[in-house]
């Protein structure tokens, strides 16, 4: 059976899921539609900074989302049906890409969404007309903005004293002597995190609570300085946002991030319009129960060197997720930066279909890891910074592998690079330098593009 | 920059200690900083600006991966084989098969897909300098023919790709170097080596093989022992062969065309059956055929009967010391027989490529067990099978039950088994199909029900598109 506007009624777990489908019919959130067979699939723009990919199969009735959502199916499915069902000839015919490959070999066939027989009112009608007919109450909107602004004051008291019990907690790392500190190192780090937690400082405590995985992945003789680094950028953090405690990228780092819509709607965010190779995405675990999946792109339209990172934060309960792209893919795209002094994460604001280039990467500068000393300069207490490496061979060498370029200029890898990497000669890289180790995520080479596990 | 080398190192001392820093950080830090914490921030900075790791000794990178004769995947199949190994968890795993296919097809794989650990001798040959490069054996390019003088200045993989070509076009060239050459080689390549003579195997190499018959290595002498029987010279102590010719029977079968037929009747005690079964392994054909007062011949005029564990190893008696002929003629019953079937792959081994697709119609005819028996038959050979060969065959019936009973399920009742062992299926026709076959197999399942789309058929996707033949 097809796909038909009372069958989307019956398959969607209630009418709030509707009504916030309704809100992405606009062909504008939907850069890329398509179909194959019975399969219709998308990539809608919604509220993180890496796209969802929306697949559906109109045969069975089955779909899949790689947003976090718990509703099944959730607003992007329902939407993506939507859509079809209403124009159909919007859906450009393509061949099927990876991602949904995958999902067709991994579904259960007949896992489509239970119909509702019940007798709930869940209309699409009712959904498109709610959305229509939402008024704005100015008194509520008032009352709203009085109560966010006493939040943020109890936030801000809140929080400056977490830092101060930070800052506390540093010096007694130093005084208690660092060996103990390295000796139990995530049970000290857990135990100030949820502290600062309690505090409203989320952001400064996923940094703690990671702190020994970041750690614990360096050889022993290594730990001792990189502790050292990380409790001094700790340090400089919490007085860099206690002197200045609304300044976007300090308020970030330590309490949480602007969302998606405030990015957009800031005049002082930086756009820039480009052609952005992908060139790599990472997706860690954290200890806090959060995946964190970061997409790394780069402009090729022949400007300066220029890299952007969307980052974005789901509950590892929602899952595996598929990546947003595919590395290598490019994407023309005008990306909104978070306002920092040195702007680096993003949000899509909007995509155009891509125009074939060269593709070329950005020339690398002549000693590309002294990049980081600058970024040092404007904002210290960063851990990492993106970095474009000239043409170099990746070498082993003791219990270490390097990257050394062409002009003799070497840095040891955080992780052994595959086998490949060893037997190919490296035209660019691009990784992420911290000071002491590179973290490569990709490289053009002799074999092509090649993907690292950073 | 001294200084500031050993305050730092003086201040991670004192840190460590639990001690603090101020004393021993730069005279200029202590104005600016108020506390430890700041300390640790200038000396982080410090670190992270001043200093960068250097390595103990200069780096030397490894050579780099040399490129293989044949042309990578192309792009667009790429993702599909990669597509395919990751899948290898859910169903039979056919990543050496694959490789086969492929190789047979003219094309390699992108090393940064695949590429051989060191250990991977069965893979396809055309990937012997990655096998050097993984084995970090120098390889240099070479002028000058293989001899026993240069023999040396080859890596393992280049001399026995060399060897093997040189025992084709030149025999006696190649017994030399292996001749001369053989004893300084470690046991399992000194094996791959002599392994390459029974190509083209002729009373030529008879001498050298006879001094390999006390080789320190259990499975020389004993390959040793192979050849010399393939060649009519295997030892005459009586004993054994006469305690074997006890325990088979030779009779006469079929009404008009009267034919000898070997029988391996159940023995009355376990031991005895181990017994004949250890010397089946010891005796050679010729021998067993000599204490019979038969012909080797004789032996396989019609298909062995009885004890299954005995037939399975009068197989291998006949594929390790039997002629070329008596091979065939055993090959040839076996491929009937749906019991002997799985003796097939045994004796593939001694055929020619010509031989085996020769035989491979008749094997899919019984071919009951998902194809494993053909797949195991054809070895490198994939790839070659007609589709209307497949269409005929058991295997291609069990697909078909496979996909129906999948398609007429609604709920989500449906075994996760099932799936498997139909992906398994697919996976098997995919390698054993030809091009065009392929291609053609996936349209025909498609108007089954089965979506195009369906993973499961990506194996048969990947064979279609491996041709340079134009598509019609």
């Amino acid at each position: 059976m097809g796909l038909t506007r009372s069958l989307i009624e019956a398959m969607a777990p209630d009418q709030s899921a509707l009504s916030a489908a309704s809100a992405l019919l606009k062909p504008a959130k939907w850069p890329v539609r398509a179909r194959a067979d019975s399969l219709i699939w998308g990539e809608c723009q919604g509220s993180g900074a890496n796209p969802y990919r929306v697949v559906a199969d109109t045969a069975d009735h089955g779909s899949k989302c790689t947003c976090p959502s718990r509703k099944f199916p959730c607003k992007h499915a329902l939407a993506l049906m939507w859509m079809y069902v209403d124009n159909a000839a919007a859906f450009q015919p393509g061949s099927i890409p990876d991602w949904v490959n995958d999902w067709m070999g991994r579904r259960r066939k007949g896992a489509a969404a239970p119909v509702s027989t019940s007798n709930d009112a869940k209309s699409l009608d009712v959904a498109a007309a709610t959305l229509e007919a939402r008024p704005l109450d100015p008194l509520a909107e008032a009352r709203r903005k009085a109560a966010s602004g006493k939040r943020a004051l109890e936030t801000r008291r809140s929080v400056r004293s977490a830092t101060e019990d930070l800052d506390l907690w540093i010096e007694d790392q130093f005084r208690t002597g660092l060996a103990g500190f390295l000796g139990e190192l995530s049970e000290r780090c857990r135990r100030i995190a949820a502290r600062l937690v309690d505090a409203k400082a989320a952001a400064l405590a996923s940094r703690v609570d990671e702190m020994p995985s970041r750690l614990l992945t360096l050889p022993n003789d290594g730990r001792i300085d990189a502790a050292i680094r990380e409790l001094g950028k700790l340090a400089l953090l919490t007085r860099a946002w206690r002197a200045q405690p609304d300044d976007p990228e300090l308020r970030r780092e330590v309490i949480n991030s602007e969302s998606r819509d405030d990015v957009l709607n800031n005049a002082d965010a930086p756009r820039v319009r480009s052609t952005w190779e992908v060139l790599g995405e990472q997706i860690t675990t954290r200890r806090d129960g959060l995946i964190s999946q970061s997409t790394w792109l780069l402009n090729t339209n022949g400007g300066p060197q220029r890299f952007a990172l969307l980052l974005d934060f789901f509950p590892a309960s929602a899952g595996r997720r598929g990546g947003a792209f595919v590395a290598g893919e490019s994407i023309d795209a005008e990306l909104a930066f978070y306002p920092a002094c040195a702007p680096l994460r993003a949000v899509i604001a909007a995509r155009q279909d891509a125009e074939p280039g060269d593709g070329a990467w950005p020339a690398a500068d002549a000693d590309p890891i002294t990049a980081h000393a600058a970024q040092l300069m404007a904002a210290p207490w960063r851990v990492e910074t993106p970095v474009l490496l000239s043409a170099g061979r990746l070498v082993p060498e003791g219990k270490l592998h390097w990257w050394r370029s062409d002009t003799g200029i070497v840095a040891p890898l955080r992780t052994a690079p595959p086998l490949l990497g060893m037997g190919a000669a490296i035209d660019n890289a691009f990784g992420l330098w911290d000071g002491a180790r590179l973290s490569l995520v990709a490289a053009r080479t002799n074999w092509g593009r090649l993907a690292f596990d950073a | 920059m001294h200084d500031i080398d050993g305050s730092l190192s003086r201040m991670r001392d004192a840190w460590m200690a639990g001690q603090s820093a101020r004393a021993c950080c730069p005279e200029a830090w202590r104005a600016l900083a108020d506390s430890e914490a700041a300390l640790a921030a200038l000396a982080g900075v410090a670190h992270e600006t001043l200093y960068r790791a250097a390595p103990a000794k200069p780096l030397e990178p490894r050579p780099l991966l040399p490129p293989l004769a044949a042309p990578t995947l192309p792009e667009e199949t790429r993702a599909r084989f990669r597509r395919i190994r990751a899948t290898q968890k859910s169903s039979a795993p056919i990543e050496q098969e694959l490789l086969h296919l492929i190789a047979a097809r003219g094309f390699c794989v992108h090393p940064g897909d695949w590429m051989p650990g060191p250990r991977d001798d069965w893979a396809p040959d055309l990937y012997s300098p990655w096998l050097d490069w993984v084995r970090a054996e120098a390889t240099a390019p070479h002028e000058e023919e293989l001899t026993a003088d240069t023999y040396e200045t080859w890596s393992w993989g280049e001399r026995r790709l060399a060897l093997v070509r040189m025992r084709e076009s030149n025999p006696s060239a190649a017994l030399a170097i292996i001749e001369a050459k053989a004893a300084t080689e470690p046991a399992e390549r000194r094996l791959r080596l002599i392994e390459i003579l029974a190509h083209k195997l002729s009373e030529t190499d008879a001498s050298f093989i006879e001094t390999l018959l006390k080789d320190r290595s259990d499975r020389v002498a004993g390959l040793a022992r192979a050849f010399l029987a393939r060649l009519g010279k295997g030892d005459n102590a009586e004993a054994p062969e006469a305690e074997l010719a006890d325990m088979v029977e030779l009779g006469k079968t079929g009404l008009i065309n009267r034919r000898t037929h070997i029988a391996f009747k159940p023995l009355k005690t376990g031991p005895q059956n181990a017994r004949r079964l250890e010397l089946l392994n010891l005796v050679s054909l010729a021998g067993l055929a000599r204490a019979l007062k038969a012909s080797e011949m004789q032996l396989v005029e019609a298909p062995p009967a009885g004890e299954w564990g005995a037939i399975q190893a009068f197989v291998n008696q006949v594929a390790l010391s039997g002629s070329d002929e008596v091979v065939r003629t055993l090959a040839g019953h076996v491929v009937e027989s749906a019991d002997l079937l799985r003796c097939a792959p045994v004796l593939a081994q001694r055929l020619s490529l010509e031989e085996r697709r020769t035989l491979l119609e008749r094997i899919l005819a019984h071919d009951a067990g998902g194809l494993s028996v053909t797949l195991a038959f054809m070895g490198r050979d994939l790839g070659v099978a007609a589709l209307d060969a497949v269409l005929a065959s058991p295997a291609f019936a069990q697909v078909t039950h496979c996909l129906d009973t999948a398609l007429s399920k609604t709920d989500n009742a449906q075994p996760a088994h099932g799936n498997a062992l139909l992906a398994t299926h697919l996976n098997h026709l995919g390698l054993i199909l030809d091009a065009r076959g392929a291609r053609d197999l996936v349209a025909k399942l498609a108007e089954r029900g089965l979506s195009p789309a369906d993973p499961k058929l990506d194996v048969l996707y990947l064979n279609a598109a491996l041709t340079t033949e134009p598509q019609s």
